[in-house]
């Protein structure tokens, strides 16, 4: 295996300010980030992501430990080394308006311009070749205020990107944005680490698309523990589920979503085939219904899906009777308002 | 296609500028030939020049009076516009300005102490007697300005509202008004009067022998911040991001401070507090530009902060009349209004640096 390029050793990190006056978050991390390895900080609101990552990145003094960039401590670099190091974006909406895309992502060769900030060839070689790993090409002369929230976010990436860093560190950057904008942006983070080897570290409470894309998850728990693990062990393990375990919300480990521990109507036994059942599926789990396989043992409750004139018609056998809906919706009300015999 | 895009806002800018050169000029000569002794143009023309054959007293009037009040302007407004610049873009805050923030309250003070807490300690100061005078008032004004600056930049940093930093400035203003009626209370007369001509604020007592002394010291100052677009550029993406990308903050912030300090500290030396000036110059030359970047922002400022201040002083003089009004009452009638409009245009502060 590479040689990790950030690397924690018994890192402690908290506040120093405040009341009482030392405030430890989390102690004891010993975490190692690979070259071109897509990482998600995950974990329930409060744990301490942010104060994780802004320790990482220099934004936050550490209490006790330390931090190995390349194998140097934090605490040596220089501002510019650092900065070339590392570049970040985070989660709060940038409060700048008449600015051009092409001006803000220039931003990004802060650590390269001298005192008087003039871009060379280069410098916009960079912040075109920029532009376009995040898929931003023709934006160059448009006002960033007038940008969707998504795309905004991506110019964001866009400058972090011109500070030609082989570590990109990301505070939920997906907080503000719609779920087209979320799917887009965890994609682009993929994609980065895939096609461009960046090294990217990312917190996100989207879990669903964080579990399919990341390479590994560092998995925070409430209590500051980290746990570091691909995905799907960390979900085989339980401890996915244990982290972000709440009262009536439970992990359905078979398709991997969050569910709540709704009523329990009892069980129903579907007959059908394809993405027609997984929806049906889904729209008798959400009142309730524990969802089986058709079988000769099937005893109550039966619903079938029988292709019709238009699109699909269910049938229901409950006592005896048989009823049919036209649509889920009316299957759905259906169950509401009727009690089912279990 | 894209580059026409940007040739042409070049050249739209480039045009801008141009225009508000000739302005300046307009302004300058307005203010030059329009005052309570009417001059005829072909006079003024020769004194400038300097030709025989102009009356004793027209020379007097335009040499010794209408020019350093020209030049004076010209460098408050310059000043005031500058700091205002700055300030916004470091506090993050479109309000910001030297005046609505209290710092003039602190330079005030300082003159106030420098002015008669000297004649309580029993020395006999009269300000702008001399060289050192002079450069004594701008220091007391400057270290007051910075001082109440210093406390707001502790206290308000946290601040994100724009509107409780409004109510931080003004407060501090209190404060330091009290701070100023208390040295009132038990100074003897006439160092009240001279305190209280000074407060009137005007463009009009300086002489030349201060100008020697104010105008290297705001172009010192107007220096420090050629050097700064590139740090307050950063700032505009907030001081996490700044710090992310290699900008030393809290050395921006002291020059800043000190720049923005000297610049309405001078300004309110020589010409008393002067208001709104500092807060409503940045937002024209944004408007203007449509452009928050700082290495055009600068000089789009000075210079619209130069034509503000000369036609404010050309308004005050209310030509065809025998009566000045304060610089002040000049700006206020025309500025209040324009921070009112910044208030209620702006109702999401994300679009409040934008055009």
């Amino acid at each position: 295996m590479k040689s990790p390029l950030l690397t924690t050793q018994n890192l402690e990190i908290g506040y120093i300010n405040g009341k009482p006056a030392r405030v430890v978050i989390s102690s004891a991390l010993d975490l190692n980030l690979y070259p071109g390895e897509f990482v998600c900080l995950v974990g329930p609101n409060g744990a301490g992501k942010s104060t994780l990552l802004r320790t990482l990145t220099g934004l936050l003094p550490l209490l006790n430990g330390e931090v190995l960039v390349g194998g140097k401590k934090l605490k040596e670099f220089s501002r510019k080394e650092l900065a070339s190091a590392i570049s970040v974006v985070l989660t709060t909406p940038i409060e700048v308006g008449a600015m051009t895309v092409n001006e803000l992502v220039a931003m990004g060769r802060f650590p390269f311009t001298g005192l008087f900030d003039r871009m060379l060839e280069n410098d916009w070689d960079v912040v075109k070749k920029s532009l376009e790993m995040v898929g931003l090409m023709g934006f160059e002369e448009r006002m960033v205020h007038k940008l969707s929230d998504g795309e905004r976010q991506k110019v964001m990436i866009a400058r972090a990107l011109a500070q030609e860093s082989r570590i990109l560190v990301l505070d939920e950057p997906t907080a503000y944005l719609d779920l087209p904008g979320r799917v887009s942006v965890m994609n682009l983070l993929h994609e980065l680490s895939r096609q461009h080897g960046k090294t990217v570290l990312t917190s996100t409470h989207d879990l669903d698309l964080a579990m399919r894309s990341a390479d590994r998850f560092w998995l925070m728990s409430s209590d500051g523990k980290i746990i570091s693990g691909a995905p799907e062990d960390l979900i085989l393990s339980g401890d996915f589920e244990q982290v972000f375990a709440r009262d009536r919300i439970s992990f359905d480990i078979m398709n991997g979503q969050f569910a709540v521990a709704g009523s329990n109507e009892g069980a129903v036994c579907l007959k059908g085939e394809g993405k027609v059942r997984v929806w049906t599926e889904r729209a008798l789990q959400r009142v309730g219904f524990s969802v089986r396989k058709d079988s000769e043992q099937c005893l109550g409750l039966r619903v079938a899906i029988v292709p019709g004139d238009s699109g699909f018609v269910w049938t229901v056998e409950e006592n005896h009777l048989s009823l049919e809906f036209e649509d889920l919706e009316s299957l759905v009300s259906h169950f509401r308002t009727t009690s089912p015999v279990r | 296609m894209k580059a026409d895009t940007n040739q042409q806002l070049k050249a739209t800018r480039t045009g801008i500028f141009i225009l508000l050169s000739v302005l300046l000029l307009v302004v300058v000569a307005l203010n030059l030939t329009l005052g309570s002794v009417r001059i005829p143009l072909r006079d003024i023309l020769k004194v400038l020049f300097g030709q025989e054959g102009v009356k004793d007293s027209w020379i007097f009037i335009i040499q010794d009076y209408r020019l350093p009040k020209i030049v004076t302007a010209i460098l408050a407004g310059m000043a005031l516009s500058a700091s205002g610049l700055q300030m916004q873009t470091m506090f993050r805050n479109p309000l910001a300005d030297p005046f609505i923030l209290g710092i003039n309250s602190g330079a005030s003070l300082g003159v106030a102490i420098a002015i008669m807490g000297a004649g309580l300690a029993g020395g006999l100061f009269i300000p702008a007697l001399n060289i050192a005078g002079d450069l004594g008032l701008i220091a007391a004004a400057s270290l007051g300005a910075g001082v109440v600056m210093g406390l707001i930049l502790l206290v308000g940093r946290r601040v994100n509202n724009p509107t409780t930093l409004l109510i931080l400035g003004l407060m501090f203003g209190h404060a330091t008004s009290a701070l100023v009626s208390l040295l009132i209370y038990f100074s003897a007369p006439e160092k009240v009067k001279a305190y209280s001509i000074w407060s009137y604020g005007a463009f009009n007592g300086v002489t030349w022998d201060q100008l020697q002394v104010l105008l290297p010291v705001i172009l010192l100052a107007l220096g420090i911040l050629a050097f700064l677009p590139k740090g307050l550029n950063a700032l505009l993406l907030g001081e996490d991001y700044a710090k992310t990308m290699g900008l030393n903050v809290s050395r921006l912030r002291m020059l800043v401070l000190i720049g923005a300090s000297i610049l309405s500290g001078a300004i309110t030396a020589f010409c008393g507090p002067i208001g709104f000036i500092g807060v409503a110059v940045p937002h024209i030359a944004r408007n203007l530009l449509k452009t928050s970047n700082h290495k055009l922002l600068i000089p789009a400022v000075i210079l619209i902060g130069a034509i503000v201040a000369v036609a404010a002083d050309l308004i005050a003089q209310m030509p065809g009349s025998q009566f000045v009004l304060p610089i002040n009452v000049v700006t206020s009638l025309f500025g209040a209004p324009f921070v009112l409009w910044i208030v209620l245009k702006r109702k999401r502060r994300a679009t409040s640096f934008s055009v």
